[in-house]
């Protein structure tokens, strides 16, 4: 089951930390944070952290792509929304398996990871706090570019995840973690691609149709406008 | 039987509306047939002006027109509920003894919440607060022996009992005193998390009604009482809610709301004595499921989560409970009469300097007379003694027995 939001009864827990104080029952000590690593001459409660950063962020990935799926005029971006939502929920599967099979716990959410949620949760408000001050085609650029900030850090993760694989030495975290990079940084590099380029392209449209700009229209004819956006674009 | 308000049908926001009539309901009798009546209705109005409150700050800030209807008609039906639920309240009642039914919440909510707390953690903040609570009680009882002659036993009925709790002169503290380390709202016990919530609801409320209520007196000593304490409950406001965990987006945090005024109205419709009032409750509770609800939707749609992930499978098995809690109280004056607190740390006063920032605070509060201390000499010099309503003995700590010397 993909878990997104690790609440208590789905078995969260967490780290002390300066101006927290988890609740005893749910604390990761650092003994059980470098456990895993123990005979790998890495820092193992560092590695731990940034796993759990990592999976955070592909956790708020699903939630923001489903949230902008929701909410897009466009057909296209909808599709293209709810696709990339379902390969970055895998993406958490994929990385909460990879914990899971090297000993440490998907549940436990670093004070890295805290940052990491506080940040995404930021890009995600972003989406849907000034809309009724944007007209339609802003709102979509909003959305957009939401999700380039957050496959720019998730690109970044799994880019450095590869690098933490060479750096290990043979055995089973090095397999376990191999097999995701494996898996998920091909997809990550589409998703990045896509997001950069699709930004480009909604600009770009813009800048070459003055009929598209808010003051040219009503919010009713920019709204038509954001429906048809790619329309032209085969498959759609 | 586990209820889920999620599974529950609820009421929609747009049928949630009543006429002046329906919310200005019969107040009940100014000695309710169980005191614990009034408790109820004195917590649920805070909770009430909290939720409203909150709503206000969060449409602050976004302009979504969509999630600002939904927080605009949710708040109108909170609000609503607040009259209707305060409008209970007798305007025979004066705000002095209204005052010390809201110090009897005070004391004996948090003494629930703390002996139903699972995160020890958080039982040390509620049993640190609970004490200085239980000593306003005391004090402000005294003024009403003193200016009206009577006794505030025939308000609590003897099931809180009024003594001295840690003195409010030494509740001072310099305002980074009372900064705590929040719970992290992922390991953070469902519970735990409403018990935060409604404390901080509770306290809030009692700072606003202390805050506009302490120049309703014409004499000097009611005056200045309410000034000192008031400061104190402001206090506790910024202890209990820098417990809460601020990773939490608003429409998590508009969730959660919903989610505990459930739980509150759940649990007290199913303690409450008064049928008219218990029907209330249950009106109430069918009214905050479908604002929970509702918010709930906006998770979904604008945050991309689940709400059944969010939130617990089920309400707690046990309902909050407003009820006498005599031996708890006296546990916690026998053991944390002397607890101060020092850079967000509990610690005995003997290990707080002179230096220490709450030293040098108290010393320029107090300088010119402590009117908690001025209420009770008094009444002394008044009465010739003063008053409590021990029922279960001498006071636990010996040098708080009768006459108290702070």
């Amino acid at each position: 089951m993909t878990i997104t939001d690790p609440m208590f009864d789905l078995g969260g827990r967490s780290a002390p930390a300066p101006g927290t104080s988890p609740d005893p029952r749910r604390l990761v000590g650092p003994e059980e944070l470098e456990q895993p690593f123990a005979a790998d001459g890495v820092n193992g409660a560092f590695l731990a952290d940034f796993l759990s950063a990592a999976l955070t962020h592909e956790r708020c990935g699903t939630h923001l792509y489903r949230s902008v799926a929701a909410r897009t005029l466009n057909p296209m971006l909808k599709a293209r929304y709810r696709e990339l939502g379902r390969e970055t929920q895998h993406h958490v599967d994929v990385l909460s398996r990879a914990i899971a099979a090297i000993g440490g716990d998907p549940s436990y959410v670093s004070r890295l990871a805290r940052g990491v949620e506080r940040a995404d949760t930021g890009t995600l408000e972003s989406t849907y706090a000034l809309s009724g001050s944007l007209d339609p085609m802003e709102q979509e650029a909003v959305m957009l570019d939401a999700v380039l900030v957050a496959e720019t850090v998730d690109h970044a993760n799994w880019s450095v995840l590869a690098k933490i694989v060479n750096a290990l030495p043979e055995g089973p975290v090095r397999s376990a973690l191999a097999d995701a990079v494996a898996e998920v940084e091909p997809q990550e590099d589409e998703h990045l691609a896509w997001a950069r380029d699709t930004k480009a392209r909604m600009t770009m449209m813009q800048v070459t149709s003055p009929t598209m700009a808010g003051a040219m229209g009503g919010m009713e004819a920019i709204a038509a406008k954001v429906r048809d956006m790619f329309s032209d674009l085969p498959g759609t | 039987m586990a209820f889920d308000p999620l599974d529950q049908p609820g009421m929609d926001l747009e049928d949630q509306f009543r006429s002046w009539s329906e919310l200005n309901v019969d107040p009940i009798p100014e000695r309710p047939d169980d005191q614990y009546t009034m408790t109820r209705i004195i917590l649920m109005n805070g909770i009430e002006v909290e939720s409203v409150m909150f709503s206000h700050q969060f449409a602050r800030h976004v302009d979504d027109p969509t999630l600002l209807r939904a927080l605009a008609t949710s708040r109108r039906a909170d609000h609503q509920q607040q009259r209707a639920v305060n409008w209970l309240l007798p305007g025979t009642l004066s705000p002095l003894e209204t005052t010390i039914g809201y110090e009897q919440v005070a004391v004996d909510l948090t003494a629930w919440l703390a002996r139903n707390e699972p995160d020890p953690n958080i039982r040390q903040a509620l049993d640190f607060a609970l004490l200085e609570d239980f000593d306003h009680l005391y004090r402000y009882a005294d003024l009403y022996e003193l200016m009206d002659g009577r006794h505030a036993e025939d308000i609590t009925r003897s099931l809180t009992e009024i003594t001295p709790g840690r003195p409010t002169e030494v509740q001072h503290r310099h305002p980074v005193d009372d900064l705590r380390a929040h719970f992290e709202t992922h390991a953070v016990d469902p519970l735990t998390r409403m018990h935060v919530m409604t404390v901080v609801a509770g306290e809030q409320q009692t700072m606003n009604y202390y805050m506009n209520h302490g120049v309703d007196f014409v004499e000097p000593i009611a005056r200045k009482l309410y000034l000192e304490i008031a400061e104190i409950e402001e206090q506790h406001v910024t202890h209990y809610e820098s417990l809460l965990d601020p990773l939490d987006s608003w429409i998590a945090m508009w969730v959660m709301h919903e989610y505990n005024e459930v739980y509150l109205y759940w649990s007290f419709a199913q303690q409450e004595t008064d049928p008219r009032i218990k029907r209330l409750w249950e009106l109430h509770l069918e009214m905050e499921i479908g604002q929970l609800q509702a918010a709930c939707r906006f998770l979904e749609r604008y945050e991309g989560r689940d709400p059944r992930e969010l939130l617990p499978p089920s309400l707690p098995e046990v309902p909050l409970t407003m009820q006498s809690n005599k031996d708890y109280v006296r546990q916690v004056l026998a053991t944390q009469i002397d607890l101060r607190s020092d850079e967000g740390r509990y610690v005995d006063v003997s290990e707080v300097g002179k230096g220490a920032p709450s030293t040098r605070y108290q010393s320029i509060v107090n300088a010119d007379g402590v009117p908690t201390e001025q209420v009770i000499d008094l009444t002394r010099d008044e009465t010739g003694g003063e008053y409590r309503d021990e029922t279960e003995g001498r006071h636990p700590v010996e040098s708080l027995r009768a006459p108290v010397t702070a």
